[in-house]
């Protein structure tokens, strides 16, 4: 029992400490130059289109895409289940909500990627988190996925294996340039076994 | 600076190697602590041996300590350590379906594992069991799928819902903790059974 007292006595000290410490002192709103700096060199943001094709295909319920160009552009073409913010009105309190929350994986797109880069600097220069950007963009998207080129006979395994992955993805989005090879017809109707690829997050654990 | 590995002040190769250091030390602790014992699991709901609430309720409130701790001094950032995300209603089920398992079996999937390193026979058969538990949940994936993904909350932390500081959290999180060390003690004084 005394070990139980003395044990008390320690937890409930630190606990103590602990509930009354400002949280997190030293964590910047807002980013600095040099840290920008750092994750535009690494590219963090970026989600490649074969990423997001398969999340999409899986439905990952963590994705939410946002449309950055204008209203006009969104009604002729956009991907399934995207919103649309307009880069003009990223900031406006109407978004502010979507763009800054920690449940979703934001992904912006554009056309190509110089709206969705401003949209995502924007957000993260205000330390927003979340928000990615589809490499790319639309113009990337429909040249690989919707209409992936084959690569030459003499490619690397892992590069058929793209090609292989995208022509499934195609077919599911309704691209058009699936062309050849007598098992298309049949796979045609059952959705593309695509493998799900973990996302880059920490390694999990459990009893 | 931490955490080390998404910071990459270790590289990345080295989670695996980490993980399976820190897996045979975990499991030797298991075992050493008479985890291997399913009567030390099954005690707890019956109240004659709690050791195992206790242990893990003092590995979790040490770990949330020295992460606040190490994170007020700025030694680690809380911010890129994982959250595991929140499906509420797998979260639910899946609880009170491992909760079962631990009173019928006597056994957590860790402790299960060590049982069956030193040949225990029941613990073999449990083990064999959570194989018939995968494969049924991959064979019946496609009719529980809009139940296991229902209610998505996103990697969502008990303090954010609640609208308290984690370090208030924390304090009653200890205070619960304390509670549950007393009643424990007492159910074991009013559960007694021989140790095997």
């Amino acid at each position: 029992m005394l070990t139980l007292k003395r044990l008390t006595a320690i937890l409930f000290g630190l606990g103590l400490v602990i509930a009354f410490v400002p949280e997190n002192t030293t964590k910047p709103y807002k980013l600095s130059a040099a840290d920008m700096l750092t994750e535009v060199q690494f590219g963090t943001q970026m989600v490649s289109p074969d990423e997001l094709a398969d999340w999409l295909i899986n439905k990952d319920p963590s994705i939410q895409l946002i449309d950055i160009r204008t209203p006009k552009e969104y009604e002729q073409f956009h991907l399934e289940g995207a919103l649309n913010i307009p880069l003009s009105k990223i900031l406006d309190d109407e978004w502010v909500d979507y763009v800054n929350q920690g449940i979703k994986m934001n992904i912006f797109y554009s056309n190509g990627t110089t709206l969705s880069q401003e949209a995502w600097m924007l957000t993260r220069q205000l330390g927003y988190e979340n928000n990615y950007v589809l490499q790319g963009g639309l113009n990337y998207w429909t040249e690989t996925i919707l209409n992936p080129s084959a690569p030459s006979l003499f490619s690397a395994d892992d590069e058929i294996a793209k090609y292989e992955f995208r022509k499934g993805a195609s077919q599911y989005f309704g691209g058009g340039g699936v062309k050849s090879s007598t098992s298309q017809a049949k796979s045609k109707a059952s959705k593309p076994k695509i493998k799900r690829k973990k996302k880059k997050k920490a390694p999990q654990g459990g009893c | 600076m931490g955490p080390l590995i998404p910071q990459e002040i270790i590289a990345e190769g080295w989670n695996f190697f980490i993980a399976f250091v820190v897996g045979v030390g975990f499991g030797f602790v298991l075992e050493q602590a008479g985890f291997s014992s399913s009567r030390k699991l099954a005690g707890v709901f019956y109240g004659y041996d709690t050791v195992v609430l206790k242990v893990f309720f003092t590995a979790a409130v040490t770990a949330m300590l020295g992460l606040l701790y190490f994170s007020l001094f700025d030694w680690i950032d809380l911010n890129l350590v994982w959250v595991n995300p929140t499906f509420l209603w797998s979260a639910i089920i899946g609880g009170v379906i491992m909760g079962a398992g631990f009173i019928i079996g006597g056994y957590c999937p860790g402790t299960s594992v060590c049982a069956l390193s030193i040949g225990k026979i029941d613990a073999m058969i449990f083990f064999g069991g959570i194989f018939i538990g995968i494969f049924l949940f991959g064979e019946t994936y496609a009719i529980i799928k809009p139940l296991y993904m229902a209610e998505y909350l996103g990697n969502i932390k008990l303090s954010d819902v609640l609208g308290i500081s984690q370090g208030t959290l924390a304090f009653f999180v200890i205070i619960a903790a304390l509670v549950m060390f007393y009643v424990a003690e007492i159910a074991e004084k009013n559960f007694p059974r021989k140790e095997y």
